[in-house]
């Protein structure tokens, strides 16, 4: 199968959405598919780039929902939006996130035929759909299926759009996690491990922090191993001095190293406190084989089927955050029980899994030839592709449009002429 | 003046469009819909050979065969009949090749169904309006309607 897949963020910029589309395409690409796939890229050199990977263009930073969001968007991406889509013939375009203004969307506008969306965000209010959403309805209109990675994801699918979508959770690589080594000179100390940017805020390590001094009244030779992110000062600065010293910051982590981080702690500890819509790192330490304790958030509550495969704790509640770790790091058989039903739980959210599911929704939507089709460039656009595509050049969106407006001033008294002699109207078709 | 007509000429060809294309949709959504009914239906009469001989095997062949010839009237009615003749017939001998492919055609017939129904849904919402209703922008072309049916497989 040909498929052709959008991500909207920035290739080289690390993020939930771009981790799924790259695992996603690794696994198309292993089961035998052609896959291409277009995203913002920034780094100019384009030789690191996966083969499979083609760029958009650069990203432009814009402030959106709340944080920054790097997008492409304008003249330039549609012309090569539209290339992409007449070059790559594809059985199925699946685009992620068509309602964030970049080139998912840009594709949405500029493509027909079997089209499938991935809803990734949990967030109730998008901004673009707030704004511009009877203008992209048409858009959103044209996709044959729609997926979302969450149930909360699923519901913002509902509500704004008036349509149900199919629920495909995030994929994990189990097999990599589950292998995993400690990190090397470990210590064998009681350890929590908390991974994610330290400096912010939903994601709870200051509720961590504050439940410290309890816990290490607890369990007194307790270690606090934090991995994400972030400035390390204000986290020191948030811990009582005579406890700094069990407090290890990593720093930013790789990809190819979370999994020994995870290994390298008794339990993994979530505190998240609000806006998460999936929870793929409690999955990965799942996967890895470190019993969870998390915030109760509804999230959580469904990944750790629960609470069976692993512990929830009331959210902002240091104090109970205190005594659930604690008493878990003192019962290494309840460890161990609580590992094996992770174990279990973490077979549904393995890419094979989730890689057959997506296929299957490529097949509905694809199979049937003679009325589906293949993916095709929309004509609806054509006039406009046609005004943009008059290159001179320039290699950035705004300074595209620029010129096309430069362009189009400069063609206003031929429009006038044409009125005057009717054969002028074809000497530019 | 002149700019309310040119608007409202704009506004009603690019609805127009829009229907069109919606229908075109609804129909591949449907084929797509219709092509799995059908793969699921031939699934369960290769299932029900499988099976020993009784009222059970007997029952999910004869609802298979009522699916597969089923016209547009009554093939809600019939499709349901199998997916309460499939569940009666749980639990199946496990791991055949034939239970594989009736697994795999329940899950596309949910798919199928599920974006069948959107695209009906997406539909509805234009043409129940009151301009592309009383304009008639969707032409000729019969309301798509919902195809409600229970496919839940418990396992």
């Amino acid at each position: 199968m040909r498929i052709g897949i959008t991500c909207p963020y920035t290739w080289d910029v690390p993020g939930g959405v771009q981790a799924h589309v790259r695992d996603l395409s690794a696994h198309l690409i292993g089961l035998g598919h052609d896959v291409s796939v277009l995203t913002p890229v920034d780094d100019p050199d384009e030789a690191h780039l996966p083969p499979y990977v083609l760029s958009a263009g650069r990203a432009v930073p814009v402030p959106y929902n709340g944080s920054v969001a790097r997008l492409v968007f304008g003249p330039l991406s549609l012309t090569r939006t539209r290339r992409w889509l007449r070059e790559g013939e594809f059985d199925v375009l699946h685009v992620h996130e068509p309602t964030v203004p970049s080139v998912s969307m840009l594709a949405c506008f500029a493509a027909s035929g079997p089209m499938v969306a991935t809803f990734h965000t949990a967030t109730a209010r998008s901004r673009a759909l707030q704004v511009f959403g009877t203008a992209l309805q048409p858009a959103l209109e044209k996709i044959s299926a729609r997926i979302a990675v969450s149930a909360a994801a699923r519901r913002v699918v509902v509500e704004h759009l008036g349509a149900d979508a199919v629920l495909i959770p995030n994929g994990v690589d189990v097999a990599r996690f589950a292998g995993a080594q400690p990190l090397p000179g470990r210590s064998a100390a009681p350890t929590v491990v908390f991974l994610g940017r330290i400096d912010e805020g939903r994601k709870g390590l200051a509720v961590l922090l504050e439940a410290l001094p309890e816990l290490v009244r607890l369990v007194p030779g307790v270690r606090l191993l934090v991995a994400g992110p972030g400035n390390a000062d204000d986290v020191r600065e948030a811990v009582p001095r005579s406890l700094r010293d069990r407090v290890e910051l990593l720093g930013l982590v790789s990809d190819a190293d979370k999994s020994s981080v995870f290994a390298s702690g008794q339990v993994y500890c979530a505190p998240n406190t609000h806006g998460e819509s999936f929870g793929i790192v409690l999955v990965e330490a799942m996967a890895t084989g470190t019993p969870v304790v998390a915030s109760d958030l509804e999230a959580f509550r469904r990944v750790l089927d629960e609470g069976r495969a692993g512990v929830l704790v009331p959210v902002r509640d240091p104090g109970a955050l205190a005594a659930a770790l604690g008493a878990l790091l003192c019962d290494p058989p309840r460890q161990a029980r609580l590992a094996a039903s992770a174990r279990e739980v973490v077979r549904a959210y393995d890419w094979a899994s989730v890689t057959r599911q997506v296929l299957d929704v490529y097949e509905t939507v694809a199979d049937t030839a003679p009325p589906a089709g293949h993916v095709e460039v929309d004509p609806e656009l054509d006039t406009l592709a046609a005004l943009l595509e008059k290159g001179d050049g320039t290699d950035d969106d705004a300074g595209r449009l620029v010129s096309t407006l430069r362009r189009w001033l400069a063609d206003r008294p031929r429009l006038a002429d044409r009125t005057r002699s009717p054969e002028a109207w074809t000497d530019r078709s | 003046m002149l700019g309310l007509l040119v608007l409202a000429v704009v506004y009603v060809t690019w609805t127009a469009g829009r229907l069109d294309r919606l229908h075109a949709r609804v129909d591949a959504a449907w084929a797509a819909l219709d092509a799995q009914l059908v793969r699921r239906a031939a699934a369960a009469r290769a299932v029900a050979a499988t099976l020993p001989p009784g009222p059970v095997a007997e029952t999910l062949d004869a609802a298979a065969r009522a699916a597969l010839e089923a016209g547009a009237e009554g093939r809600e009615a019939c499709e349901n009949d199998l997916s309460r003749a499939l569940r009666a017939a749980l639990p199946l001998p496990p791991d055949s090749a034939e239970l594989g492919e009736l697994e795999t055609a329940t899950t596309r017939v949910g798919l199928a169904r599920s974006f069948h129904n959107a695209a009906v849904g997406d539909t509805r919402a234009i043409r129940l309006r009151r301009i592309p209703r009383a304009l008639r922008l969707a032409g000729h072309r019969a309301l798509p309607q919902f195809f409600e049916i229970d496919t839940a497989m418990a396992q």
